[in-house]
């Protein structure tokens, strides 16, 4: 049987995100017992990430299956072994699963085409990062009281949406949940075609707030953004000003999101970031078990609760 | 709020003054013949025949157009008080008939942060006679590296945005300022010239052959005007080009105006490069040295016709003064930038209107309507309503520029010495006559 593969949100519907997070809650709750006990999931990295690759082994593991890890340093990718040629070998070696991060665009898709395991996407270049949005989505569904609770709330995108994958899952993967999406940057971090996602995009954060923001997903600006050979933002106290969040935001009751790593005082003020209104230490803590569901449901192992 | 707006200005000024019997021409109200007009509270209130006020200033003879606006102008403070200062620059502003100003950017220090637009727009309002907008750099020391900024510098109080002085040579990095200059909501005023291949000091011609200068080619103004024109085109941000010299430049300005619709493009030229040309650096005088260089007779004759078709939308003077120090040398040597404020209209009227290639109505269309029309506020107009912005001329009286009759802190004007005719009599801005030369004529007849 051909397993089945996550590579993207793009065409995501309402029942396939809630049989991940219904899935992922049942692995929240408590041990499950290993789901994936005899399988083999292989992480290849092509681009650093601990986190993301934490956060996959851990999943991996908890639900009992072997994992076989290759990162970008100290292994054959690092020389350069292509794409393609590390799929198959993975394949050969009998991997059930391959947790795939590259930084080019499509690079699941591709890889998915050379292998008969299931392959997840763990963030391609620009294009996708479907398990952010997933474990977003199983936030802001235990914030808010469950998955239903999410239909019509509104959530503000913030930043520089033109070189985020993040927000290329988080878009289609919040609308098909039934939320109303807008984005807040500067025509600098946005595609040409700003209109792409038939989205509203407002100039600032407080627009956001006046626009009735339920959530503000601000994504992480890097820092060559200001510098480099065609700046894009003009300095930290301006981006602040307009496209960070800061406690003034709070007050309407507007929760705060960040895929994270956060550059603390420029997408989120450092006071803010473990107020009670940020969601981020729940996205990370959401990690797991969304990434055990994917897995599970990748592969085909459906669990059953260990008897109590 | 409107940012920008000029609040140098008192909103009230003397009540009821009625300018008596001017020829009064402002093609943007389709005004054209003798009437009066009554100004009050700093505003037009009323134009018309036989209008009564509690003051009169006689203007039989005279010709009234709307106050003329000058969107490019180096005032160089703060920095450079030796050669011009606010209090200076709008005295000759005013003098020219110009009752708005934007001021230009590039001075020491440049004026790339906040706090630095906050500092220039309080001396602005103790100092300037007329309304004086701030241009920001549009990337920090105008270098064309680091954006500026913008959104910050808007709410200091900052109008719109250049480098001017220096061309972005890299398209990359104009196009993003153009894309964050379009989100700050502020026009982009773009000097248009290409480093690599702008190596001289003169233009690139026959006269620089003859007289042994290193000569810039047109090109170097016509490959920067093409990039910045498609930009603009492909951004959507609002780009004036600035001092268009040479016949290929309008043309390119002409063609995007034509033919791209998503180009929201103004240009203008300056009074120089419509009456001179680059026959002057024969004289290897630095009097004539300027940026961009004057240009042969071919492209004089191009860019006056785009001025005349509307093409280009209007005049600006790139008012440069410099110390003497700086001119009184070899061309090569010296500092490029002419003055432009005193001279401009009559310049302009001497050579093109009275030599019969532009109209009296064209000319002062392209001083007053366009450019008001480019910086708002009801600029440019006599209309009820509108600001009381207003310039008294004497079409009939010739005058001999002089370095010490003028009221610029520096002497480097290319027309000294030359005989014009048509003078600015009064300026009016707000209400206020803030240049008076017509010699007490205030009446006290109601
Ligand atoms: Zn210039
Ligand atoms: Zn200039």
């Amino acid at each position: 049987m051909r397993a089945r593969n996550l590579l993207s949100l793009e065409e995501t519907s309402r029942a396939e995100l809630r049989e991940v997070l219904d899935l992922a809650r049942e692995h929240a709750a408590g041990p499950l017992d290993r789901p994936l006990a005899g399988k083999t999931v292989c992480l290849a990295f092509f681009e650093a990430s601990t986190r993301t690759a934490v956060s996959f082994e851990l999943a991996a593991r908890r639900a009992g299956a072997d994992v076989i890890s290759l990162s970008e340093k100290g292994s054959s990718l690092e020389k350069g072994e292509g794409l393609i040629d590390t799929v198959v070998t993975l394949d050969s070696l009998g991997a059930d699963a391959i947790v795939l991060r590259h930084p080019a665009a499509g690079a699941a898709r591709i890889a998915a085409l050379h292998t008969g395991a299931a392959v997840v996407n763990a963030g391609d270049g620009r294009g996708q990062h479907p398990t952010q949005a997933l474990l977003d989505l199983h936030a802001l569904s235990d914030r808010f009281g469950g998955f239903d609770e999410l239909i019509g709330r509104r959530v503000a995108v913030v930043g520089d949406v033109l070189h985020s994958r993040v927000a290329r899952s988080v878009i289609p993967a919040f609308r098909a949940a039934g939320m109303e999406l807008a984005i807040v940057a500067p025509r600098t971090l946005l595609p040409l075609e700003a209109d792409a996602w038939g989205l509203p995009v407002l100039p600032s954060v407080d627009d956001a707030i006046d626009w009735g923001a339920d959530v503000l997903y601000a994504l992480r600006l890097q820092k060559e953004r200001m510098t480099g050979g065609s700046p894009r933002v003009p300095s930290v106290p301006e981006y602040a000003r307009y496209y960070g969040v800061a406690k003034r935001h709070l007050a309407a009751g507007a929760l705060v999101m960040h895929p994270g790593p956060v550059n603390r005082g420029v997408e989120v003020a450092g006071d803010v970031v473990l107020d009670a209104s940020s969601l981020i230490p729940d996205q990370v803590g959401s990690g797991v078990a969304v990434r055990s569901a994917v897995l599970a449901l990748t592969m085909g192992a459906v669990p059953s609760r260990v008897a109590a | 709020m409107t940012h920008g707006a000029p609040t140098n200005i008192p909103t009230h000024g003397p009540d009821d003054l009625v300018v008596r019997g001017a020829h009064v021409l402002d093609p943007a109200s389709g005004l054209d013949g003798v009437m009066d007009v009554r100004v009050s509270g700093g505003r037009v209130a009323e134009v018309g025949e036989g209008l009564r006020g509690t003051r009169s200033l006689d203007a039989d003879g005279l010709h009234l157009f709307p106050g003329f606006t000058d969107v490019h102008a180096h005032w160089r403070t703060p920095g450079r008080e030796d050669e011009e200062t606010v209090e200076t620059g709008s005295a000759a502003a005013a003098a020219g008939g110009f009752t708005g100003v934007v001021m230009m950017p590039n001075t020491d220090p440049v004026i790339d942060r906040p706090v630095v637009v906050s500092g220039l727009v309080r001396r602005v309002e103790g100092e300037s006679r007329v309304r004086a907008y701030v241009s920001a750099a549009l990337h920090e020391g105008l270098k064309g590296e680091r954006l500026t900024e913008m959104r910050l510098m808007r709410e200091a109080g900052a109008f719109c945005v250049s480098d001017d002085g220096l061309g972005t040579q890299s398209a990359g990095v104009l196009r993003n300022a153009m894309l964050y200059a379009k989100d700050a909501g502020m026009p982009v005023i773009l000097h248009c010239e290409d480093h690599t291949l702008a190596t001289g000091v003169v233009h690139e011609g026959v006269a620089a052959a003859l007289a042994g200068l290193p000569g810039s080619p047109g090109s170097a103004e016509d490959v920067a005007t093409a990039t910045a024109l498609v930009l603009a085109a492909e951004t959507g941000a609002r780009v004036h080009v600035t001092h268009v010299s040479t016949a290929l430049s309008a043309a390119l300005v002409g063609f995007f105006k034509g033919n791209v619709p998503g180009a929201d493009v103004t240009a203008d030229t300056t009074p120089h490069h419509l009456t001179l040309t680059d026959e002057l650096v024969r004289t290897l005088e630095g009097m004539y040295r300027v940026n961009p260089p004057l240009r042969p007779e071919g492209d004089r004759l191009g860019v006056g016709g785009a001025l005349r078709d509307g093409i280009l939308d209007f005049v600006a003077t790139d008012h440069a003064p410099h110390a003497s120090e700086e001119k009184d040398l070899p061309l090569e040597e010296a500092a490029p930038g002419f003055l432009g404020h005193e001279t401009a209209f009559s310049a302009l009227y001497t050579e093109l209107v009275l030599g019969g290639h532009l109209s009296l109505e064209r000319l002062v269309g392209a001083m007053a309507s366009a450019p008001g029309a480019w910086v708002g506020d009801g600029a440019g107009r006599i209309a009820e309503g509108a600001p009381a912005d207003l310039a008294l001329v004497d079409l009939s009286e010739e005058w001999t520029v002089r370095g010490e009759g003028l009221l610029s802190r520096s002497g480097n004007s290319p027309y000294i010495g030359r005989s014009l005719k048509g003078r600015i009599v009064g300026t009016m801005v707000g209400g206020e006559l803030v240049q008076d030369r017509t010699g007490a004529r205030f009446g006290s007849r109601a």
